[in-house]
């Protein structure tokens, strides 16, 4: 009888230790999915709701500011989720496709086309219309956010191109430090009179592996010039045009000369923005919200892309936000998008931090009156661009995407490659 | 007697049965339901379409590049890592003067997540942070682009790998050492057999578990290379270190098709299950 | 002589072999404490990184709680599933024995990217979505082909006569394996303990896609908010930093631990 008994107790501590793992798992679900079908209310609804609200950490101070201070003088209340920069797309997209987002999600303005064709973001057409000040939110993110004549995103945080410069660097190499390039060529002279001081100074530097870097900081060349990147329906790319040529010309000269820092054959985008800060780069463009990161003793102008032959233009990246599909509560969340675009919290909170605003008809305030470089950039809002299409990501992007491909080969490939070869690559990619 | 026996193990089976039931056989279903589906990303499920996310996998021309760079890689990695872990846990095994401090020098990378490490690896090839340019100048030699060409890349990637798995595999085989009775040392130290004898003749063999076991690892974890590629190389340059996992990341999050890249993991798994169950075989044959 | 050149090309070896393994991570504690242009410490030496780690946003040590909680969850799942399976693979021949080892070990075999989507929405019908205690179960799973494998090896190992002269005492299965044979598994034990330890403390993939409130994020998920820039930049400053602090406590749970891998402890134990 021994036996029996034995295995009798094994059998009941291994189901013990099996019940203690699964107890949890057993606790009851909470289902519900979101009924945006509720009455519109205009102005947006503040009694006291808790709204969740992702953002990733690029924009993270931004947003973080507006969030604490719409907390502090409202009754409704946000909970901020910080996500990692690089896997928003992995969050957000598991979350679109179990009807788990949160009320409020801001996006990067370039992956917009894909949520908003998916139904991801409740139509707020009408909302927007109603604000008095809707035509002066940022054009460019607007157009994006729009899809058959319905709006899905406003503005949320502004994250532009523009050419950064060294003036220190700029007074020993016998250039004019109030007189920043105006021309590609310029820029290239620039760079290349920087670039003979020596040492461990450089012209210039790009992220020669990132091919989200290429479209940010150099198709604005190609826009300032008058011709175009991409069709209107971003599934044409245009990207064999004498300008585009004219471009990968100009910065492979550089590289041949050695004008570019080293490391930008295998710079991924990782470190592609920590080179300027450290003092010993001429000119390049990078985001504007690097103004603030950059150490106070570094004496540095701010300036628009130039085209071929003059001309500026800007990338108007950075994030577009919305109210998801799922969300129960659109009227509480619109009354914080609402109040965000307001004049206060954009002069108060975005120009006060030196940061681009969401409109283009604040730039006359006491904080930009001692700050011309976020006057240069804010003024760029107007002109600037954010391209639309379907797949960018994917084809410009994505570091297997033809985008990278097209401009390593123009760069670092063989001289005399087909470029219009290349192009029907990426336009098979945008039209697939 | 035989009966109850089995009873028992049954029931101390039964935990892991139903963990893996719960937690992976059920997922895993849906995974195949996916790979036979029109599934994006942002919309779920849109209904069967069995076989086209299989037959997109050939049309895929990154693929079998991809099949041959990952097993190109896992060959490399597997033979390293097996080498220098078996020489580290040689070199600890025995309670002498400095082995602590060596243990713990040996085993320090493999406290850092693979991303972290391979960040700090990102920083130490780096021309602009790193400090391996300034100790090539040192020795009088020409700076190297450690991650701008194909077989740079490669190597770097290696380098770090090694790096981070070499102390978690020398624990293992360590573990392995520890349960090798030392009487049996004496026995062929009294039969006259050298050093190396002794290694050959007795460490590995009663070695052959633990050997397995870092062999199955080293193998399934080379085969499904991400996070290391991801960060130190993105899969450049020029595509010359795209992984299948890679791909797999590819499809589900820059192309938000779920059903492709559920297709790639089944069709992966598939594979490993077949060169797993070989490996098992092989190890198992004279136990 | 002969024993005298061997000792010395063994510390030349060992020694060197320690350098080359040290000399990455000296760098970076370096790097963390050194001045660069877009960090948190941009003059002269000092602990700017460090700083702005310790104020971000919730905190620190909420980001170490939440760690710490989580990862002592994983080891405790993971320890009593893989003793008990262990126990069972290496000592009992039971139906369907390989076919469930093989099927544990399979869980390796699946990208962790493709696996988290059907867990992601499969926590949340079990109620368990954005929860500490269904994230370490996820964890587990991830543990499991590594812990149950390690200890059936260690099981095997165990000389059989042991266990049956206990039988023969009169002990039953359970009582066997409480009693004798989880002291002869112990360094298998620690090493299971330690590597889930190491796992769930290091993991970031899982909690990034299974937990979004910001209270619960865990420290992997913080550093890496706090590391990324815009346009895809790197904050090397806060990466470095943030590698020193992941590390600095597995580092003492490993110094806590290493004694037991010393030869003699177990078959002293086995013995006494």
């Amino acid at each position: 009888m021994r036996i029996p008994d034995r295995t009798r107790r094994a059998a009941r501590a291994a189901v013990v230790a099996s019940a203690a793992v699964l107890l949890a798992a057993s606790c009851s679900g909470k289902g519900g999915d979101g009924a945006a079908d509720q009455e519109v209310v205009l102005e947006g609804v503040d009694d006291g709701t808790t709204l969740t609200m992702w953002t990733r950490a690029a924009t993270e101070a931004q947003s973080q500011a507006l969030v604490d201070a719409y907390n502090a003088s409202h009754e409704n209340q946000i909970e901020l989720s910080v996500i990692p920069t690089d896997d928003y797309q992995t969050r957000v997209g598991t979350a679109a496709g179990n009807q788990e987002l949160p009320d409020l999600f801001a996006l990067d303005v370039v992956f917009a086309p894909n949520f908003t064709t998916a139904g991801a973001y409740l139509d707020i057409t009408d909302r927007i219309a109603a604000l008095d000040f809707a035509d002066a939110l940022a054009p460019s993110h607007l157009d994006v956010g729009t899809v058959d004549d319905r709006q899905y995103l406003v503005p949320h945080t502004l994250d532009l191109s523009v050419l950064f410069y060294n003036k220190a660097l700029y007074e020993q190499a016998g250039l004019d430090p109030e007189a920043p390039p105006t021309t590609l060529a310029e820029f290239a002279e620039h760079a290349r009179a920087v670039d003979a001081l020596g040492g461990d100074v450089n012209g210039t530097f790009f992220g020669g592996n990132c091919g989200g870097c290429f479209v940010f900081t150099w198709w604005p060349t190609i826009w300032a010039s008058g011709a175009e990147a991409l069709n209107e329906d971003g599934t044409e790319s245009l990207l064999d045009s004498p300008e585009a040529a004219e471009l990968f010309a100009t910065y492979r000269g550089l590289v041949e000369d050695e004008v570019v820092a080293p490391g930008h054959n295998e710079e991924t985008g990782a470190t592609w923005t920590g080179h300027f800060p450290e003092g010993n780069i001429g000119v390049m463009p990078m985001p504007s919200t690097m103004l603030g990161l950059m150490p106070e003793d570094l004496d540095i102008g701010v300036a628009p892309i130039p085209g071929i032959d003059g001309g500026e233009s800007t990338f108007v990246g950075g994030d577009s936000i919305g109210i998801s599909a799922n969300s129960e509560h659109p009227n509480q969340a619109w009354d914080f998008l609402r109040w965000s675009l307001e004049e206060e919290q954009q002069v108060e909170i975005l120009a006060a931090n030196g940061d681009v605003m969401a409109r283009t008809d604040l730039a006359d305030n006491e904080y930009y009156a001692a700050n011309s470089n976020a006057v240069v950039m804010n003024d760029l809002v107007q002109v600037g661009r954010t391209p639309y299409s379907l797949n960018f990501g994917q084809t410009f992007n994505d570091p297997q995407g033809p985008g990278l491909a097209l401009v390593r080969e123009m760069i670092y490939g063989d001289a005399g490659a087909d470029l219009a070869a290349l192009n029907e690559g990426v336009t098979a990619s945008l039209s697939s | 007697m035989r009966y109850s026996r089995k009873l028992a193990g049954a029931a101390y089976a039964a935990p892991v049965a139903l963990f893996v039931l719960v937690f992976f056989v059920a997922p895993l279903l849906l995974v195949g339901r996916m790979s036979a589906s029109d599934w994006p990303l942002l919309a779920g499920d849109m209904g069967l379409n069995l076989p086209e996310n299989y037959q997109g996998i050939g049309d895929n021309p990154l693929f079998w590049p991809a099949v041959g760079f990952t097993l190109k890689y896992t060959g490399i990695v597997v033979v390293l890592l097996i080498g220098l872990s078996l020489l580290l846990a040689l070199i600890v095994a025995d309670r002498r003067r400095g082995t602590g401090f060596f243990r713990t020098a040996y085993f320090l990378p493999t406290t850092l997540g693979l991303a972290s490490a391979s960040l700090l690896f990102f920083g130490f090839y780096s021309p602009a942070i790193g400090p391996l340019d300034p100790v090539m100048e040192f020795l009088g030699l020409e700076p190297v682009s450690w991650l701008g060409t194909p077989t740079a890349a490669l190597w770097s990637t290696v380098v770090l790998i090694v790096w981070k798995f070499a102390g978690f595999f020398m624990i293992i085989l360590l573990v392995g050492l520890q349960s090798i009775p030392p009487d049996v040392y004496e026995a062929a130290r009294l039969d006259g057999a050298g050093r190396w004898q002794a290694f050959a003749h007795i460490t590995v063999p009663l070695l052959r578990p633990a050997l397995g076991l870092v062999l199955i690892l080293s193998v399934t974890g080379s085969l499904l290379a991400f996070d290391q590629f991801f960060i130190l190389t993105k899969g450049g340059p020029d595509n010359s270190t795209v992984t299948v996992v890679q791909l797999i990341y590819r499809e589900a999050f820059q192309r938000f098709d779920l059903g492709a890249a559920a297709a790639i993991s089944v069709v992966v798994l598939a594979a490993l299950l077949v060169l797993n169950i070989a490996q098992f075989r092989a190890l198992r044959k004279d136990h | 002589m002969r024993t005298k050149l061997w000792s010395t090309s063994y510390h030349v070896l060992a020694g060197g072999l320690s350098v080359l393994f040290l000399f990455p991570l000296i760098w970076t504690g370096y790097a963390s404490v050194a001045p660069h242009g877009a960090t948190n410490q941009q003059d002269g030496y000092g602990f700017g990184n460090y700083a702005a780690l310790l104020d971000y946003d919730a905190g620190l040590l909420r980001y170490l709680w939440n760690s710490t909680y989580v990862s002592v969850l994983t080891v405790a799942f993971t320890l009593v599933l893989s003793v008990l399976g262990g126990y069972a693979f290496a000592r009992f021949t039971f139906k369907g024995r390989d076919a469930l080892f093989l099927i544990t070990l399979a869980i390796l075999m699946v990208p962790y990217s493709t696996l988290l989507i059907p867990l992601y929405s499969m926590l949340g019908d079990m109620g368990l979505r954005g929860t500490l205690v269904g994230l370490a179960l996820v964890l587990t799973l991830y543990q499991l082909p590594f812990a149950v494998f390690m200890m059936r090896i260690s099981f095997e190992a165990v000389p059989k006569e042991i266990e049956e002269s206990a039988m023969c005492d009169g002990a039953g299965t359970f009582g066997v394996l409480t009693r004798i044979m989880l002291f002869a598994v112990w360094p298998g034990l620690i090493t299971v303990g330690l590597f889930s330890f190491l796992a769930a403390w290091n993991d970031f993939i899982a909690p990034l896609i299974l937990v979004s409130e910001a209270d619960k994020a865990v420290l992997p998920v913080a550093i890496a908010n706090l590391r990324q820039q815009s346009m895809g930049a790197v904050d090397f400053g806060a990466t470095q930093a943030g590698v020193v602090v992941m590390a600095l406590p597995c580092l003492v749970l490993f110094a806590l631990l290493q004694r037991h891998y010393v030869r003699g402890f177990m078959s002293g134990a086995i013995k006494g």
